[in-house]
């Protein structure tokens, strides 16, 4: 359960909600504005601790980890991509690249290595020197899934990655995170598009906390 | 209109009640400060300014010019001076001179004596060129004969109560009697011409024999009034050669200086001006303003995007970007009105304080439309300058940008400079705070060469020279009076000297050389514990040692005669011979430094008797009283200690080292407090990437490493900006002194780790308090 508290209202987000992802899954969160959808995501990604409950990450117990804890499993096991990007404005997109790199304390001749071969892979390699506001939001995405994927991650946890893209470059991000899938990473997806969420093996529906309906697509 | 106003900026003073609190409280005290430094040089400009002639009045001069190139420039002019100008020069309308009596004078009023300081001899023009009122007597004939004296209301109230002191009789020094033609208003505080009695002129020749015909004898301050009220071009060339058109061989050029410059401008170039502590302390109080007003603006910047909402939806509902502009300028002008009003409450309470710190008679006067306009011109200088940066960067939010969720689109310029400027400022005062306090306490403790210590002196009526002998018998018998000595002058500030002196070999060039010359006892060098480096001391042993010279090394320098002891000296028409060089000491302020001395016994001048004590001082100086009633019945005992006296040359730099001190140490801490909300500022702007950089696994340490880098790079900035300005800013005030610490680079050190100081806790606390927070507060977007 997670609760939101303000001075005088109390929100439950997420009620009784019990979710079991299993490795190299790929799926889908939908529903409402509203329904809890990101909530989830953040909880499964150890950004948010649930107000109640348990969670378990590769079978350990993690909801009772402290911050330093969290860091350290989020940095090895787990990529973000976000509807805005969140790339920062100040640094370049090979900078935006490393950065996790960076926090890994992974040597500097590892980290080019490893940069480049993504940015290779992300096709935006021409733009390594640029900012992101220089970039298309296509480009940007891709680059913020470089971000996520430099580590090579266990999990990707997308929130949105097409929503702020028109429907070529959502296509393209959408077949970024499939590829990536196929190749064995676990994906957990919050999408409003029927078409992004069609990718997944799974979709599983949220309404005001709640899941409704778990569809185990054909793909499994 | 205006109630929706008031009622909405009150609103959103009370929702935001810490920060509004810190912005008021910032701005209040910025212009405390200013406000508390306005009304002490308001109160210093004002000094003379009460004359109704003030723009007439002049003060004449000299420039003597002496035999190493060296001007000497003095207010000292001779006595037949201000006369001739008046008869000679058709421009001048009134001349008068005034001269301080000559120590203390004797007053015998209805059988009682008293001793006075206060009086000033001066011409009968003083009363119609300056504007003292007149209480008691005829305003038109406010001194009419030679036998006069007026009377302050202060000393009236002393001497005769409430009766009417007019026609009552005054005996000076036992000999003279005169009598009380009028009272004046006591010289108000602001006035550079401070006295309790007026004597007439002439009192000089009767009471000293002085020849006031003397074209040679420079002791009288002369000043003038001229017609016009217009500058007269010509008038400084014509007076300039009166003196050697009077007397040939003079090296003295006469110049003039306008009255209303006496108080704060020095008219020597070598002497630290007081207008110069005038013209800091304004840039002191422009400074604090200013800083207070960067606070705000920074706080208000940094509140902006709590703000940006209001201003989207302003917009998006039809306001315009002036309007807005407007609308937050009011905002920081009202906010500046309640810090202002605050402000004025706290001068109210520390004025007491900071009359006590200046020793200046200020007072709040809001009937004074000056300081009502100042302090209108205050409230909409703060006000203004606050609230631009914030009212445009506010007002020009694209409101869709907004609502959108993007914020910052200003260039990071503006507020990088902010943090530079203001952190440049911060290390600028705190190295010249500390040269500035290290100089003056080196002034203090510096060895003057002499003993100053345990010294207690007396100051001598006139006809006591005849039982003086008899005196110095019996203080000598004290127990815990060392020795006994006396002088012309005391070693704190010798001021008489001649350049009448001759000696075999003197070069013409060495004709204008200015000598000291102090008259003194047996045991003046023993006393005063001064060092013979060659020859010996006075000694009253073979005869005593009348015509025999002491001499400094300056003057044995002087006369090129370090090591002839034995050499004949030709003083005015006296024939001496040197018997000792003592070790050169500081008989001025440290300010000026050491020059030639010549000592030499004539016991007709002596004025002062010095008594050295084993420094158990009370009881001595009791006993020492008690010698004195025995001596001198009739006469009051008084007594002045050498070590207070030698504070007080110091006294006027101490005061304004002191209150410079205080003020910037406010500004030290305003500006601190406004380094921390503009790291707040910039750290909460960061708020986002700190969140993007969290969820990518960074921890504390990187985050404050960042920070912390981001925030050295413009605090060396500033420190390289501030360290040569500050140098060459400190090395222009030391040269004032002839005696001065070298600046060493510790100051600047120190100032630098201070200002990494404050931003290691800043960014520290910042970044904690951020990073406690769950990141995705910080990304956030929906």
């Amino acid at each position: 359960m997670k609760t939101f508290r303000t001075d005088e209202v109390e929100t439950n987000a997420l009620n009784n909600v019990n979710l079991e992802i299993n490795e190299g899954e790929f799926v889908a969160i939908m529903g409402p504005s509203g329904c809890g959808k990101s909530t989830l995501l953040n909880i499964l990604g150890l950004l948010d601790n649930p107000t109640s409950g348990e969670l378990f990450f590769n079978d350990a117990q993690v909801d009772g980890y402290s911050e330093r804890q969290r860091t350290n499993l989020r940095k090895e096991n787990i990529g973000f991509v976000f509807q805005s990007f969140n790339l920062i404005e100040e640094l370049t997109i090979y900078e935006n690249i490393e950065l996790p790199l960076l926090y890994m304390k992974v040597s500097s001749s590892e980290r080019k290595k490893r940069v480049n071969e993504v940015l290779d892979r992300m096709k935006i390699a021409h733009r390594t020197k640029h900012f992101p506001q220089q970039l298309s939001g296509g480009q940007q995405q891709r680059a913020a899934i470089a971000r996520a994927v430099i580590t090579n991650p266990k999990l990707i946890l997308a929130d949105e990655p097409t929503g702020n893209l028109d429907s070529a470059n959502g296509e393209e991000v959408m077949n970024l995170l499939t590829q990536l899938n196929e190749a064995g990473t676990t994906i957990v997806m919050v999408t409003h598009s029927p078409s992004d969420a069609d990718r997944s093996h799974r979709i599983i529906q949220l309404f005001d906390g709640h899941i409704v309906t778990e569809n185990m697509r054909q793909k499994l | 209109m205006l109630k929706i106003f008031l009622n909405t900026v009150f609103r959103k003073l009370y929702l935001q009640k810490g920060y509004s609190l810190i912005n008021i409280l910032g701005l209040a005290t910025g212009i405390t400060c200013s406000l508390l430094i306005l009304l002490w040089v308001e109160y210093e400009l004002s000094f003379d300014s009460f004359h109704d002639n003030k723009s007439q009045i002049y003060s004449v001069y000299e420039n003597q010019t002496y035999a190493d190139g060296e001007i000497f420039t003095v207010y000292a002019t001779p006595a037949p001076l201000a006369i001739k100008l008046k008869e000679d020069i058709s421009e001048i309308d009134k001349a008068t001179r005034i001269s301080r009596t000559w120590g203390k004078l004797m007053l015998t009023i209805g059988g009682s004596t008293f001793i006075e300081g206060s009086g000033l001899c001066v011409d009968t023009d003083f009363f119609k060129m300056f504007s003292f009122s007149v209480l008691l007597g005829d305003p038109n004939l406010v001194m009419p004969d030679e036998r006069s004296i007026v009377i302050t209301e202060k000393m009236s109230k002393k001497y005769f109560g409430e009766t009417n002191p007019l026609g009552k009789v005054i005996s000076i020094n036992s000999n003279i009697n005169y009598h009380v033609s009028a009272v004046l208003k006591d010289s108000p505080k602001n006035s550079s011409l401070y006295f309790d009695y007026l004597l007439p002129f002439n009192f000089i020749k009767e009471n000293w024999s002085f020849n006031l015909n003397n074209w040679d004898s420079h002791a009288f301050l002369t000043l003038i009034q001229v017609k016009k009220k217009t500058y007269i071009p010509g008038l400084e060339t014509i007076i300039k050669p009166y003196i050697k058109q009077n007397l040939e061989q003079s090296n003295a050029d006469l110049a003039l200086q306008p009255f209303t410059d006496y108080h704060l401008h020095s008219i020597s170039g070598k002497k630290l001006s007081p207008i110069l502590y005038v013209r800091i302390f304004s840039l002191v109080a422009f400074i604090i303003l200013l800083i207070a007003c960067f606070n705000y603006m920074n706080l208000s910047t940094a509140r902006s995007e709590r703000r940006a909402r209001e201003v989207a939806v302003r917009k998006v509902v039809g306001a315009h970007k002036r309007g807005l502009f407007a609308l937050f300028m009011a905002e920081s002008i009202f906010i500046s009105l309640l810090a202002f009003g605050l402000a004025i409450v706290s001068v109210e309470l520390l004025l007491p304080f900071f009359k006590e710190l200046t020793q200046r008679d200020l007072s709040l006067k809001f009937s004074d439309t000056t300081l009502l306009l100042s302090f209108a011109a205050i409230v909409l200088f703060t006000g203004f300058i606050s609230g631009s940066y914030p009212a445009l960067y506010l007002s020009s939010f694209k409101p869709i940008r907004i609502l959108k969720g993007k914020l910052y689109s200003d260039s990071h310029l503006f507020r990088k400079l902010m943090v530079i400027i203001q952190f440049t400022i911060s290390v600028g005062l705190i190295i010249s705070t500390s040269i500035i306090y290290k100089q003056l306490d080196y002034l203090q403790d510096k060895d003057v060469g002499y003993q100053k210590d345990n010294i207690i002196y007396i100051e001598m009526m006139d006809d006591f020279h005849e039982h003086y002998s008899h005196l110095k018998e019996n203080l000598i018998k004290i127990p815990g009076v060392l020795k006994v000595t006396a002088a012309n002058q005391m070693p704190i500030n010798f001021s008489n000297s001649t350049s009448d002196v001759s000696w075999k070999g003197k070069s013409t060039d060495a004709d204008n050389t200015l000598f000291q010359l102090s008259f003194v006892d047996y045991d003046f060098i023993e006393t005063f514990e001064m060092e013979v480096i060659h020859g010996r001391a006075f000694s009253s042993k073979q005869g005593g040692d009348s015509l025999k010279l002491i001499i400094n090394e300056a003057a044995a320098s002087a006369m090129k005669m370090s090591y002839t002891i034995g050499q004949k000296v030709k003083i005015w028409e006296y024939d001496c011979e040197v018997i000792g060089i003592v070790k050169d000491f500081n008989f001025n302020s440290l300010q000026v430094g050491v020059k030639p001395l010549i000592m030499l016994i004539i016991s007709d001048e002596f004025k002062y008797i010095a008594i050295k004590t084993d420094g158990n001082e009370q009881p001595i100086i009791n006993k020492i009283g008690e010698t004195w009633k025995k001596c001198y019945p009739k006469i009051p005992f008084s007594h002045r200690l050498l070590r207070d006296d030698f504070s007080y040359l110091y006294k006027a730099e101490s005061r304004m080292s002191s209150i410079f001190i205080a003020f910037t140490l406010i500004a030290i801490i305003i500006s601190s407090l406004g380094l921390f909300g503009l790291s707040s500022y910039i750290i909460e702007q960061k708020f986002k990437e700190m969140g993007i950089r969290k969820v990518f696994g960074a921890e504390f340490q990187h985050l404050f490493k960042s920070f912390l880098i981001r925030f050295l790079r413009w605090i060396l900035l500033a420190n390289l900006i501030a360290w040569p300005t500050t140098y060459f800013l400190m090395q222009w005030w030391l040269a004032g002194f002839a005696y001065r610490i070298h600046i060493s680079w510790f100051e600047f050190l120190g100032a630098g780790l201070l200002s990494i100081l404050i931003a290691f806790i800043t960014v520290f606390y910042q970044t904690y308090k951020i990073s406690s927070i769950t990141p995705i507060k910080a990304i956030r977007y929906e």
